[in-house]
């Protein structure tokens, strides 16, 4: 037993002749947390997968380097030594806690596997194992929850499952690839407690790879930065921090959104006003079912008004989507919703379509919201050729090339499709979409969460930069209240589709009033969780 | 797995600069084709026996391609030419395979020459020694059937029939069954509870009765047989459209579209049916064969096309009903095996072309 219990030396991994990992080397020790940070596609999975040897062999070939687990070499390690060496003294958790848990067989099975395999322990006994771990994980109730199927579990139940499947054999070494991206910040919180927690009892080492250089601060001793495959700069936590040396590490720790929003006209004139907007959805339907409802919305209220940043925040399935659907009148609701003035609740879906150049929508993942099928120019395009069918062909590509010169893209791309362009790029091109017709009401739906870092920054400073241009009014949803805090003038806090907290952005900020705000903000600045 | 490790920007750097502005998923599909050689050369094959038997006229027919007489050309393929043309008695077109008529060309210095099968499929062979059905003989290669029609004829016009008649029916059933399925996927909804019911009681209509039953009080015919069996044949496509529709209606794209203020029809078009017509695709090869089967069946049991055309399944019936005649059954039976198989082999090509998780072959 060597104090070192993951020693990286000079790893490179290629696919087909493409070298996305270049000579990295780290160690890791006993009881250590070693942070691999970097934006995606800088070849950090990669490496963690590669320690367990789960790439997609032999797609995926190693032309140099070594990686030892214990002193054990892992590469050109035969199967069977990989799998004695997988889930006993290397544990794993995943990023996506929906994909990663069989959905057809219920937890106690899926824990026990483990236990099965690696330590031949009988049925009762992998029982009770089962059980010590998830309590171990802090899942609630667990003795009922041990027949329990995936779907029957929350994010964050999920996710301790996860944990509690990689922990079963006590591994020396837990790597954890972005334990936390999907979950809800206080769940985040949460679980990021319990790894800290059990690393601590469990005297084990911690592989966490992540980009949130928040959660870096709070859990890593050591850090290694990563970008384009290589390994740009390692040292303790603190020294990271406070003197990084590379340019690179310099980018990414300036590249937090920051500042604040600019104040704005209170007088302004009222762009929208939404008035008891509900969207409830029957549950249960047919003659004999019981009639269930679920009220995604609940008799909500706001206005925006013009140069004005509404923030929604709040957790997932708190109806913040909804509630924007419901404004742009894409879902249906109840309650008044005026546009300028002028209700368009209850108008017919072809009366409202002159109205949409005056409301736009940009979603949060730019992969999904562009179709594939479409050039640059069709896209952004296609909501004049609906509301100014006059212009010409020539005029049309003018008008689309100036909203591109506006979002910071070279017009010359124009004929491109939105394979050929980066996350952050097409969410430009997405927002040229929605200014291209001079919209007065933006809703902008966690429009910086499925984007890099450092590309994030750049996204909220174009938004700002706008808005204060055009004078629109955007609706900002976000779970990010490090985002909202740099974008909102006022916002609002949803759970369980109705409005816990609403004020100035400011005052919600700084004196949170309701115990779920507070809560939140803890969670989401401090990465701490305090029991709301 | 390998593929979901490519980035997007990789991805799209293959296709830059490409003059045909193909995109690069259509060309990774043609190649993942093409490098299935059983779908590819099937698709070689069966294309050029297609467009060979579009030119049935000029392979086998009982006019000669190119005749001279008295210092004149005549092309009787192309145009009718009267037997009074030729000093014969008939205003009727000239039968060239009559010696009578041979004579008459003759005796005006003419000279003719005949397509490699001297008989149409309507030709009967009133000049042979044998009795009918007739073996194989170098005269008739695949022999004749009961009433002295050359089999090798009728089976290059039987297959044009066919293969015609599959793809009208399958053009034309899939233009319905995508416009339904679409509609139903796109609104969902009552109209999609609505349409899912009436998809449901419509195939549960015994159709082969009321074909059977219909094409008894109407006069059986190439276009009115073609409706008949649409009737019962545009179902096959809406479920997978409209399950195709379902998932993409709320695609963020989808959703933009409409706040764009983009009317319900262009985005159904413009967004919707692309992505439904890879499944469609998949499906058309499959459809064609089912089609081909469908009406092969019909004139085997009697129901199908009127006397007189050129049938695959006519045949079939006549080597059941001349068990004595193998040839009969034989050459329609290989006829069918091999045009079906090969329209299988592409239509499995084509579905693993398009099947993403086929991508790295």
């Amino acid at each position: 037993m060597s104090d070192r219990i993951l020693d990286v030396n000079d790893l490179a991994v290629a696919f087909g002749g493409e070298e996305v990992v270049r000579g990295v080397s780290f160690h890791i020790d006993r009881g250590e947390s070693l942070a691999l940070v970097g934006e995606s596609g800088s070849g950090k999975s990669v490496t963690a997968l590669s320690v367990m040897q789960l790439l997609p062999y032999p797609q995926a070939t190693h032309p140099r380097g070594s990686v030892q687990v214990d002193g054990k070499e892992v590469i050109g390690a035969d199967e069977d030594e990989m799998l004695k060496i997988r889930g006993d003294r290397v544990g794993m958790v995943f990023q996506e806690p929906m994909t990663s848990l069989n959905p057809l067989h219920h937890i106690e099975k899926q824990i026990g596997e483990i236990l099965f395999v690696h330590r031949a322990m009988d049925r009762d006994a992998a029982r009770a194992r089962a059980l010590e771990l998830l309590n171990l994980v802090g899942l609630q109730r667990a003795e009922e929850r041990l027949r329990a199927y995936p779907h029957e579990l929350s994010g964050g139940q999920r996710q301790r499952v996860m944990i509690a499947m990689a922990l079963a054999n006590e591994p020396d070494l837990l790597i954890a690839d972005e334990p936390t991206t999907a979950l809800d910040v206080t769940v985040q919180a949460q679980i990021l407690a319990l790894l800290d927690d059990l690393k601590r009892q469990l005297n084990m080492s911690l592989l966490l790879i992540t980009h949130d250089l928040g959660i870096v601060r709070k859990m890593a001793d050591r850090i290694c930065v990563m970008t384009d495959g290589q390994l740009v700069e390692q040292g303790p936590a603190t020294q990271i921090f406070s003197a990084p040396r590379h340019t690179y590490t310099k980018h990414l720790l300036a590249a937090e959104p920051k500042g604040e929003a600019t104040p704005s006209d209170p007088n302004a004139p009222v762009v929208m006003r939404a008035k008891d907007v509900s969207v409830h959805f029957n549950l249960a339907k047919g003659m004999f079912a019981r009639r269930r409802v679920l009220k995604a919305v609940d008799e909500v209220s706001v206005t925006i008004r013009a140069g004005h940043t509404l923030g929604i925040v709040g957790e997932s399935g708190s109806g913040k989507t909804t509630l924007a659907l419901a404004m742009l009148r894409l879902i249906k609701s109840t309650g008044g919703i005026e546009l300028e003035g002028q209700e368009i609740q209850g108008l017919k879906s072809k009366a409202i379509r002159p109205m949409r150049e005056r409301m736009q929508i940009v979603f949060q993942d730019p992969y999904g919201s562009l179709s594939p099928r479409l050039s640059v120019d069709q896209i952004i395009g296609a909501g004049l050729r609906v509301h100014r069918p006059e212009l010409s062909i020539l005029q049309r590509r003018e008008i689309v090339a100036e909203a591109l010169r506006e979002v910071g893209i070279d017009p010359a791309m124009q004929d491109r499709y939105p394979h050929e362009f980066s996350g952050g790029q097409r969410q430009r091109i997405a927002i040229a979409r929605a200014i291209v017709l001079q919209p007065n009401l933006i809703v902008l739906d966690e429009p910086t969460s499925s984007l890099d870092m450092s590309v994030q920054a750049q996204i909220v400073d174009l938004l700002r930069d706008l808005q204060r241009r055009h004078s629109i009014a955007y609706v900002f949803i976000s779970h990010d209240l490090k985002v909202v805090r740099a974008l909102a003038d006022e916002i609002i806090v949803m759970k369980d589709g109705v409005i816990v907290e609403q004020g100035a952005a400011k005052e919600v900020f700084t004196t949170p009033k309701t115990p779920y705000t507070r809560a939140l903000m803890s969670a989401a600045f401090d990465i701490e969780v305090v029991d709301a | 797995m390998a593929t979901r490790l490519v980035t997007p920007e990789t991805d799209g750097s293959v296709g830059a600069g490409d003059r045909f502005r193909l995109s690069p998923l259509t060309r990774r599909r043609w190649e993942n084709f093409k490098a299935n050689k059983r779908g590819y050369w099937s698709l070689w094959i069966i294309s050029s026996m297609v467009v060979l038997s579009m030119f049935a006229e000029f392979i086998a027919n009982d006019a000669p391609l190119v005749m001279g007489y008295k210092d004149e050309l005549y092309f009787p393929v192309l145009f009718e030419y009267p037997e009074t043309e030729f000093g014969g008695v008939f205003e009727t077109e000239a039968e060239y395979l009559e010696p009578f008529v041979q004579d008459l060309i003759k005796d005006g210095d003419g000279w003719w020459v005949f397509p490699p099968i001297e008989f149409s499929f309507e030709t009967i062979d009133l000049y042979t020694e044998g009795a009918v059905p007739e073996a194989p003989s170098m005269r008739h290669l695949l022999g004749t059937d009961d009433i002295g029609r050359d089999v090798a004829a009728r089976i290059i016009y039987g297959f044009r029939l066919s293969v015609l008649f599959g793809l009208a029916l399958t053009f034309f059933s899939s233009l319905i069954g995508i416009a339904v399925g679409a509609t139903q996927g796109y609104f969902g909804g009552g109209i999609d509870l609505f349409g899912q019911r009436l998809v449901e009681v419509w195939a549960g209509l015994p159709q082969l009765f009321l074909i059977i039953i219909l094409s008894s009080l109407i006069e059986p015919n190439p276009v009115a047989l073609l409706l008949l069996l649409l009737l019962f044949n545009w179902m096959s496509l809406v479920a997978v459209v409209r399950a195709e529709c379902l998932r993409t209606r709320n695609f963020d794209y989808v959703r933009a579209a409409r706040a764009l203020g983009e009317s319900d029809s262009v985005i159904m078009r413009k967004h919707l049916l692309p992505n439904a017509m890879v499944a469609t695709l998949t499906y058309l090869p499959f459809l064609l064969s089912g089609s081909i089967v469908t009406l092969t069946s019909l004139d085997f049991l009697g129901f199908g096309l009127p006397a007189g055309y050129p049938s695959l399944g006519e045949l079939l019936a006549q080597g059941k009903a001349n068990m004595q005649a193998p040839w009969l059954g034989l050459a329609g039976f290989f006829t069918l095996a091999v045009m079906l198989t090969l329209f299988v082999f592409v239509g499995e090509g084509v579905r693993d072309a398009f099947d993403p998780r086929r991508a790295t072959r």
